[in-house]
C-alpha cells in the first residue's frame, strides 16, 4: 500500500490523527495550567493546608497554685490524675468513637455526646471526656492507639481540698468554664478558651487569674494516624502562683467545729482589726469542693453535684457575705459611737428611761427588762432597748442614717470574694412614710435593718479600733515562681475622726458585757479582756408555732482584748440561726474561738476535742 | 529484516525511547522517596532493563509478523490469564482480584491483555480489504474488544476495564467510522454515563462527588484521599519541597504515594518545574508517536502505534486528573512512573513494536 492510496479513502486519515494528536496536546496543557494554579496561585493556602496535617499543638496544662494558711500549710492542693481526652480532627465517626467511649471507658453516654458536639470549640483542641481514668483505662488507650488515635490520655493534676468542708465557700471550686461565661467580656479578654476548667466560686474564683498559671504546649509532627514522629517545639507551662491566706488552720477548724458540735448552722467570721487579716470565716451548712473537683465535666448533669447546687439549705452560700440579717442589739455599738460624737450623750450625762419599753402611736414597744433610768454603761451591758428607743428618737432617723452609713453599713466592704452582698439601711427615701415607730425599730437594728456579718465585724472592729477601718480580706501574699513576683495584700484603710472618749466608753461598755455580768458572760475567758455585744435577729413568722426553724438568730460580736492599755488584736462575729439568744448560743463558741487563738499564741497546743465539748473553764494561763 | 547498521541506528527514533527511560527514572527517584527502607526502586530498574531490551528486540522483528502471527496467541494466551486470576491462583490486592502469584513475583495478566487486544484489533485492520468501516467491522472490532472486559470487571477491576474504551475509539475514528456515528457514538457514551451514575456503589459516587464539589464531601471518607492529594500538589509549590523531603508523603497523609499518587509525591517534593519535566517528557513521547504513525506504511501499523497512543493518554489524564482532583480515583496508574514491573515491560514492548513501524516505513 502507498501513501497516495490512504488519500483515495473517503475520510480523512491524516485529518483525524492530527486532530487526536491535537486533543492530546491540550489535555497535557490542561493539566500543567491545573498543576500551576494549584502550585503557584494556591501555594499558600495548601503550603497552610499540608502544615496543619503534620503540626499539631498539644497543650500541657500548668498546675493550679496551691492556696495555703497563714502558716503555709496547704489547705487546696493538687494531685497527679490522668485524664481521657478525645481530639475530634482525628474522629471517624461520632458514633464509633461514643461507642468505644462508652463500652470500653465507662463513660456516660449523654456527657460525652454533649462534650463531643460542642460546635464552638475549635476542632484541634482535645476535649476531655473522663477525669481520674483508672490504670486499666490507661492501658486500654495505649493499646488501642492505632484504632482509635483521637483517644489518649493525659496527665493533668487534680484539685484536692484537703480538708473537705472546711472553710469550703471562701476556698471555692472549680469547674469547666460554661458557655455563658465565655460570652462576658471579662473572660475572653483573659483568653479564656472553651474546656478551660476555671475557679467559679470563693477565692478559686477572685484569684484564678493568679491561680492558673499559663498552660505550655508540644508542637508536634505527627503522621496521618496521629501518631507523634517527633516533637519540634516546647513550652513548658508555668505553674500558677501558691496563694498564701490570711487564714489560721486550727482557729478555723475550732470555729467550724462550734457548730458541727451542736449541729447548728450559722456564721462565725474572725479578723485582725489591725490589718484586716480573716483568721477564719466559717458558713454552716457548708460542702465538699472535692465533689466538683472530681466532675469538672459537665458537672450539672451529676447527681452529687447536682445534690450539693439543688439543696435547699443553700450550702455554696457563704452566709459571712452573702446573705442578710438585721443586726439586732449589735447595733448598739453603733449607736452608742453615734450618739457621743454628736454629743447628745456625754460620759457625765447619758440617762435615758427603760420603762419596760415605749409607747408609739398606738403600739407598745417592749424592753426585754425593766432598767429604771440608766446610763449608757448599764444599758449596753444589759442590753436596755428602752432606752436605745428613746436615745434613737432624740437622734432622729436621719442622723443614725448617716452615722452607720459612715460605719460602712449598706455598702459591701470590698473582702477578695465574689458576690458580696450590699445588705440594707432603711431612711426616709427608702421609706416616705417614715413615722416614729420606725424609728425606734432602727435605733436597736431591727424592722428593715439587713447586713452582711461581714459588714457588721467591720464596722465595729473599725469603731474599737478608734476609727480605722480595715477592708476585710483572705489573701495575704501571692507567692513568686521564676516568671511572677512576690506580692502582699496591699492593705488601704480608712480612717474616721473618733474622740478618745467615745472609744474608751464604748469599749468599756463592751467589755462591761462580758465581764460585769451582763448579756455576753458565756464569752468571758478571764484574763483576756474579751469585749463584745449580744443581737438578736428577728425572725418573721406568720404563725405563732415556735419550731426551731422560727426562732430567732442569735449573733454575737466580740472583740479583745479591750479596755486596757493595748490594741485590739482580734475581732470576730458569730452568728447561730435559730439558735434564740445570742448569749446563750454565739458567745460560748466566741469564748472557745478565744480560747484556741489564745492558746495558739501562748504556745499551748490547740486541744480541739476539749474545745468542742465546750466544758467549763477553759483555763488558759499566761 | 531490517539490518542493523549505523544507518538503521541514526534512523531509529531515539526520543520515543529516551523519554520513556528518563520518565521510569524519574519515577525511581519518587518511589525512593515515598517508599522509604523498601527496595520498590530496585524492583522499577529491573523491569526497567528488561523493558528496555524488549523494546530492542521488538524493534528489529517485523511488526507484522507479530501482528498477525503471533497476536492470536498473545491473545487467547491473557484470555487464559485472566481467567486464571479468577481461579484460586489469582490474588486480591487493594481490593481488587487482579493479579496471578508467580515464584517470586506477581504479574498482572490484564497488563498483556491491553497490548495483546490492541495487537489483534490491528490485525482485524490489516486483513480487511475495502476502506472505512461496514457495521460488520465495528461488531467484530467490539467482540475482540468486549471478551477481555468482561473478564477484568469479573474481576472487580473497574478502572482497568474503562482503559479499553478509547482503545477501541481510536480504532474506531481512525478506522474510517462515518462521522455521523461518530457524533452519535459519543452521545451515546454521554447519556450512558449519566444512565450509570444512579446505579454506582455510595463509595464510587462519592469519589465523583468531590471532584464536583469537594466541600460536601467527607473528609475522612473517600474524598479524604483527594484532598490530601490536591494538598500534597498545592504545598509543593514552584520548587517544590526537596527529594525526601514531602510531608504528605512521608507522613502517609498521601495515600498510595508510591503507586497510583506517585504523580502527587513528585508534586510535592519536586514542584513544579518537576511537574513541568514530566508532562514535557510525556508530551514528546506522545507526539513522536503519533508522527510513527503518520509515517507508517500501512494502515494497521499506524492503528496499533495509535492504540497504543490512546491506551497511554488515557492513563495519563486519568492518573494525573485524579491526582489534581480533576478525576476521580480508578485506580489507574501512571504509565512509566507508577510502581508495577509489569506495566513498564509492556510499555516498552509496545515502544519496540512503534519503533519497528518506523523502521520499516520505506521497506516494503
Amino acid at each position: 500500500m502507498s501513501k497516495s492510496s490512504l488519500r483515495d479513502e473517503p475520510f480523512n486519515f491524516e485529518l483525524r490523527l492530527r486532530s487526536l494528536l491535537y486533543l492530546i496536546l491540550a489535555m497535557l496543557a490542561a493539566l500543567a495550567i491545573r498543576f500551576w494554579v494549584l502550585q503557584v496561585s494556591h501555594y499558600q493556602s495548601y503550603q497552610q493546608q499540608a502544615e496543619n496535617n503534620r503540626i499539631r499543638e498539644i497543650p500541657i496544662i500548668a498546675p493550679r497554685g496551691a492556696i495555703l494558711d497563714s502558716y503555709s500549710k496547704p489547705l487546696v492542693d493538687n494531685t497527679p490524675a490522668f485524664n481521657i481526652v478525645v481530639s475530634p480532627d482525628l474522629m471517624t465517626s461520632l458514633d464509633e468513637t461514643v461507642k468505644v467511649l462508652v463500652e470500653e471507658l465507662n463513660i456516660d453516654r449523654t456527657e460525652a455526646v454533649a462534650q463531643l458536639s460542642d460546635l464552638k470549640r475549635p476542632k484541634s483542641q482535645p476535649v476531655l471526656v473522663k477525669q481520674n481514668a483508672t490504670r486499666a483505662n490507661r492501658q486500654w488507650v495505649s493499646a488501642h492507639e492505632y484504632e482509635h488515635p483521637e483517644i489518649s490520655a493525659e496527665e493533668q493534676p487534680q484539685r484536692v481540698y484537703k480538708y473537705g468542708k472546711l472553710a469550703s465557700q471562701v476556698l471555692g471550686y472549680i469547674g469547666q468554664i460554661s458557655s455563658t461565661q465565655l460570652e462576658e467580656p471579662k473572660f475572653q479578654e483573659f483568653g479564656y478558651r472553651p474546656g478551660d476548667i476555671i475557679g467559679q466560686a470563693g477565692l478559686e474564683r477572685t484569684y484564678d487569674q493568679i491561680l492558673r498559671g499559663k498552660n505550655g504546649k508540644r508542637i508536634v509532627v505527627v503522621d496521618s494516624r496521629g501518631r507523634t514522629i517527633r516533637e519540634l517545639q516546647r513550652v513548658e507551662p508555668i505553674k500558677g502562683q501558691d496563694i498564701v491566706t490570711t487564714l489560721d488552720l486550727d482557729i478555723q477548724q475550732t470555729a467550724e467545729e462550734q457548730f458541727d458540735a451542736a449541729n447548728q448552722t450559722g456564721i462565725a467570721v474572725v479578723m485582725n482589726p489591725q490589718n484586716g487579716e480573716v483568721l477564719a470565716m466559717v458558713s454552716k451548712p457548708s460542702f465538699d469542693p472535692n465533689v466538683f473537683a472530681e466532675h469538672v465535666i459537665s458537672a450539672e448533669n451529676r447527681d452529687e453535684v447536682r445534690a450539693i447546687t439543688n439543696n435547699p439549705t443553700k450550702p455554696l452560700l457563704n452566709k459571712a457575705i452573702q446573705e442578710i440579717y438585721p443586726t439586732g442589739s449589735t447595733w448598739k455599738v453603733m449607736m452608742t459611737t453615734a450618739a457621743m460624737e454628736e454629743g447628745i450623750i456625754t460620759p457625765s450625762s447619758s440617762r435615758f428611761a427603760c420603762g419596760g419599753g415605749i409607747q408609739v402611736g398606738n403600739r407598745f414597744v417592749h424592753c426585754m427588762g425593766s432598767h429604771g433610768s440608766p446610763e449608757i454603761h448599764y444599758a449596753v451591758v444589759h442590753s436596755c432597748d428602752g432606752y436605745f428607743y428613746r436615745l434613737g428618737l432624740k437622734m432622729g432617723v436621719d442622723l443614725i442614717h448617716d452615722w452607720v452609713v459612715r460605719f460602712g453599713m449598706g455598702q459591701r466592704t470590698g473582702i477578695d470574694l465574689p458576690h458580696e452582698q450590699k445588705g440594707f439601711i432603711p431612711d426616709r427615701a427608702t421609706k416616705p412614710n417614715w413615722k416614729d415607730f420606725d424609728t425606734v425599730l432602727a435605733s436597736v437594728g431591727q424592722g428593715s435593718v439587713a447586713v452582711t456579718p461581714i459588714q457588721l465585724l467591720r464596722a465595729e472592729a473599725g469603731i474599737i479600733m478608734g476609727g480605722e477601718f480595715h477592708t476585710p480580706h483572705l489573701m495575704k501574699k501571692v507567692l513568686s515562681t521564676e516568671k511572677a513576683p512576690e506580692r502582699e495584700y496591699e492593705d488601704k484603710p480608712v480612717y474616721l475622726k473618733l474622740s478618745k472618749t467615745t472609744i474608751d466608753t464604748v469599749s468599756y461598755a463592751v467589755w462591761g458585757v462580758v465581764n460585769e455580768g451582763g448579756t455576753g458572760t458565756a464569752a468571758a475567758l478571764p484574763g483576756f479582756n474579751i469585749g463584745g455585744k449580744t443581737g438578736t435577729a428577728q425572725v418573721i413568722a406568720k404563725e405563732k408555732v415556735r419550731t426551731k426553724e422560727h426562732q430567732d438568730h442569735g449573733w454575737f460580736i466580740s472583740f479583745a482584748p479591750v479596755h486596757t492599755e493595748e490594741r485590739p488584736e482580734i475581732a470576730m462575729v458569730v452568728l447561730t440561726e435559730h439558735g434564740g439568744q445570742g448569749g446563750r448560743t454565739s458567745a460560748p463558741k466566741t469564748k472557745m474561738i478565744f480560747a484556741s487563738y489564745y492558746s495558739k499564741k501562748l504556745g499551748h497546743p490547740v486541744v480541739r476535742d476539749f474545745l468542742a465539748r465546750n466544758d467549763q473553764p477553759a483555763q488558759i494561763t499566761r | 529484516m531490517v539490518e542493523l547498521n549505523r544507518k538503521t541506528l541514526r534512523d531509529l527514533d531515539w526520543p520515543v525511547l529516551i523519554a520513556p527511560i528518563a520518565l521510569t527514572l524519574f519515577g525511581c527517584l519518587g518511589i525512593f522517596s515515598s517508599a522509604p527502607g523498601t527496595d520498590f526502586w530496585k524492583k522499577q530498574l529491573v523491569a526497567l532493563t528488561l523493558g528496555v531490551i524488549g523494546a530492542c528486540v521488538f524493534a528489529f522483528t517485523d511488526y507484522r509478523k507479530i501482528m498477525v502471527e503471533v497476536s492470536p496467541f498473545l491473545y487467547a494466551g491473557s484470555l487464559f490469564l485472566l481467567i486464571l486470576v479468577l481461579t484460586p491462583l489469582g490474588a486480591t490486592i487493594n481490593g481488587n482480584r487482579a493479579w496471578l502469584r508467580l515464584p517470586g513475583t506477581s504479574l498482572q495478566p490484564s497488563e498483556l491483555a491491553k497490548v495483546a487486544t490492541i495487537l489483534m484489533l490491528a490485525r482485524y485492520i490489516s486483513q480487511k480489504r475495502e476502506q472505512g468501516l461496514s457495521l460488520k467491522d465495528i461488531i467484530i472490532l467490539g467482540a475482540i474488544v468486549i471478551l477481555p472486559v468482561v473478564l477484568i470487571i469479573l474481576e472487580k477491576d473497574t478502572g482497568t476495564a474503562l482503559t479499553y474504551i478509547p482503545i477501541l475509539g481510536v480504532f474506531l475514528f481512525l478506522g474510517g467510522m462515518r462521522k455521523a456515528l461518530v457524533a452519535a457514538s459519543i452521545a451515546a457514551g454521554v447519556v450512558g454515563l449519566l444512565a450509570v451514575y444512579p446505579h454506582l456503589k455510595p463509595y464510587q459516587k462519592e469519589r465523583i462527588i468531590v471532584i464536583i464539589d469537594p466541600s460536601k464531601a467527607n473528609p475522612r471518607g473517600y474524598g479524604y484521599q483527594t484532598m490530601q492529594s490536591v494538598i500534597a500538589v498545592g504545598s509543593g509549590g514552584v520548587l517544590g519541597k526537596g527529594i525526601t523531603h514531602g510531608t504528605q508523603g512521608r507522613l502517609g497523609f498521601l495515600p498510595y504515594a508510591y503507586s497510583d499518587f506517585i504523580g502527587a509525591s513528585l508534586a510535592e517534593e519536586t514542584g513544579l518545574i518537576g511537574i513541568l519535566f514530566i508532562l514535557a517528557l510525556y508530551s514528546v513521547f506522545i507526539w513522536r508517536l503519533c508522527l510513527i504513525a503518520l509515517g507508517s506504511r500501512d494502515r494497521a501499523g499506524a492503528l496499533m502505534v495509535m492504540g497504543f497512543v490512546g491506551l497511554f493518554m488515557f492513563h495519563i489524564a486519568c492518573n494525573l486528573g485524579m491526582v489534581v482532583g480533576l478525576m476521580p480515583i480508578m485506580g489507574i496508574p501512571l504509565p512509566l512512573m507508577s510502581l508495577g514491573g509489569t506495566s513498564i515491560i509492556s510499555v516498552f514492548a509496545c515502544i519496540g513494536l512503534a519503533l519497528s513501524v518506523r523502521l520499516r516505513r520505506f521497506v516494503n
